[in-house]
């Protein structure tokens, strides 16, 4: 039974071909890739739900049963970062268009979500957001609208990148996949130096850990505190408060619950003691 | 200042609008900066949400939802800032300590959502085999408006139903009380910051973060003769950041390709020689 369907699959007369539209409709549907999202399969059904329709377009409407094992495997578990799901979702939809062997296509798809993610949140999480939320912030803080209007836009082109990521992994298809792997290092390092240096620069500008001018010492008490760490460095309280919690996260695996409740209860403490 | 009912039905309406956003990560609508601007906007004071966007952007940077895990809500932490701020005027800053408590309680609804819905893929599974796509479609978009739609009857009750009581809890605080929320309002930046740490700092990017933070330290303090910051966004640290980037890209790739000629010429120089 499976080499007679094999014939039949392979034939081009029964497959359909995908448009331009088609792929840039892939990318637009991806917006929605993580919809239905919990803890047991995670994007799963999101994912699954948008390569219907082009799915549809290369088998026909009534191909029942290549549908049905269309959407079984995608049903597995997989969890990436929404951007990077566009691309392995053309990706998949590229393969299945080639008529590819399914056991190749959920190998691909399988194996490549987990370092797609790790390129995703590398570029989106943790360099995008710090530079816009940066940039958009520092405007924003002395109450220009500009600030969050400058966020929207830039959201806006960042969610619509979706179509041309689609595009792109459509032109990857199965082929190119090891470059991918190969270049994913050299980027994910190039975004962690950006992101780094970025945060690097939020420390100062952002976080506000001064003691009082009240907080004074020496025999006259004409020296405040403060004015001892500025001489040190300026900004070295929010650089050591940052290398706190960091080190609380990283040594002591800290719940994020007890650091935020234990810096408002230190912070209540500091002000009734007047030392902030 | 006092919260309408049009305001907390228009409230009801930016919550779910911005909740869709945050289930699908699609606009980064549900970040506090969004969320604040749209709240001080339904609010009639535009500027007062830019600002509490600022402030609660940095403190829930760091917050994400990497690897599937649910984060103190930054939706909630963005409108409530806000709310709080305008009905018992505090300080931005106060006014997001004070919201922590709003942003755990969108938490756990939405881990609970996400733990409930684990009934869903199991559903699916049985329309997948059907191929029924009209009924996979249908409970997939079902689940996604009923999440929302309960996130913003939450919205609803925590911005219009329960004001007077919140108010008249915090205006009972001590000043110091007030200030403390305040200091802590400055310093929950760093927790965003440490976390975004987590993920990028490395014994490899560490110079990065202190050539990023001296840089900043330096140029935040040029001003000119009026007291105005040159450099007043983190635009230029950002540029040197790129370059930073692209030359570490472009030298490791070298270094690699070098390597691997140098490997495969040794080789052969080894076998020879020796």
């Amino acid at each position: 039974m499976a080499s007679s369907d094999e014939e039949i699959k392979k034939t081009p007369e029964t497959s359909g071909k995908l448009s331009s539209a088609d792929i840039t409709k892939l990318g637009l549907n991806s917006l929605f890739e993580q919809v239905a999202f919990s803890f047991e399969r995670m994007q799963a059904p999101g994912w699954t739900m948008n390569m219907i329709p082009a799915f549809k377009k290369i088998y026909g409407e009534d191909d029942k049963k290549d549908l049905e094992e269309f959407m079984t495997y995608n049903m597995e578990f997989i969890n990436t970062e929404p951007h990077m799901a566009t691309v392995l979702q053309s990706i998949v939809i590229s393969m299945e268009e080639q008529h590819q062997d399914r056991d190749l296509i959920k190998g691909v798809r399988n194996g490549l979500f987990g370092p797609l993610a790790g390129l995703g949140d590398s570029i989106f999480w943790f360099t995008v957001l710090p530079i816009t939320a940066a940039i958009s912030c520092s405007l924003a803080s002395s109450g220009s609208i500009l600030g969050p209007i400058i966020f929207i836009l830039v959201y806006l082109a960042v969610g619509f990148s979706r179509i041309p990521f689609a595009h792109l992994g459509y032109n990857i298809g199965s082929k190119a996949l090891t470059s991918i792997g190969e270049n994913t290092k050299y980027l994910t390092k190039a975004a962690a130096i950006l992101g780094t240096t970025v945060v690097g620069a939020l420390i100062p500008s952002y976080v506000t850990v001064a003691f009082s001018d009240a907080l004074v010492f020496g025999v006259d008490g004409s020296s405040t505190v403060q004015s001892v760490f500025n001489h040190i460095l300026p900004s070295l309280l929010p650089l050591a408060v940052v290398f706190l919690i960091y080190a609380l996260f990283k040594k002591k695996h800290a719940n994020v619950f007890y650091i935020i409740l234990g810096i408002i209860l230190i912070s209540i403490l500091m002000s009734f003691l007047g030392w902030m | 200042m006092q919260i309408t009912l049009v305001q907390g039905l228009l409230m009801l309406l930016v919550g779910f609008i911005c909740s869709i956003d945050q289930q699908t990560e699609a606009f980064y609508w549900f970040r506090p900066m969004v969320a604040s601007f749209f709240t001080g906007i339904v609010l009639g004071n535009a500027e007062l949400g830019a600002e509490c966007g600022a402030v609660a952007e940095l403190a829930y940077l760091g917050m994400t939802n990497v690897g599937g895990t649910v984060p103190p809500d930054p939706l909630f932490a963005g409108i409530m800032t806000v709310v709080l701020a305008y009905t018992t005027g505090q300080t931005p800053e106060a006014a997001l300590g004070l919201s922590y408590p709003f942003a755990l309680l969108a938490q756990a609804l939405g881990i609970m959502f996400k733990t409930v819905y684990s009934f869903v893929p199991h559903k699916l599974d049985g329309y997948a085999k059907e191929g029924n796509v009209k009924a996979f479609n249908g409970l997939i978009i079902g689940v996604t408006i009923l999440e929302s739609a309960v996130t913003a009857v939450v919205i609803f009750l925590c911005v219009y139903a329960l004001q007077s009581p919140i108010q008249a809890f915090v205006n009972s605080f001590p000043v110091w009380v007030t200030h403390g929320f305040a200091i802590a309002g400055g310093v929950l930046p760093a927790v965003g910051l440490a976390m975004l740490l987590l993920t990028t700092l490395k014994s490899e990017t560490y110079p990065y973060l202190f050539i990023g933070f001296i840089l900043e330290t330096i140029l935040a303090n040029i001003v000119t003769a009026d007291g105005n910051a040159v450099f007043a966004t983190v635009m230029p640290v950002a540029i040197i950041g790129t370059c930073l980037a692209a030359i570490n890209y472009m030298y490791e790739k070298r270094i690699d390709q070098a390597i691997a000629l140098a490997g495969s010429g040794s080789n052969g120089g080894d076998s020879d020689g020796i």
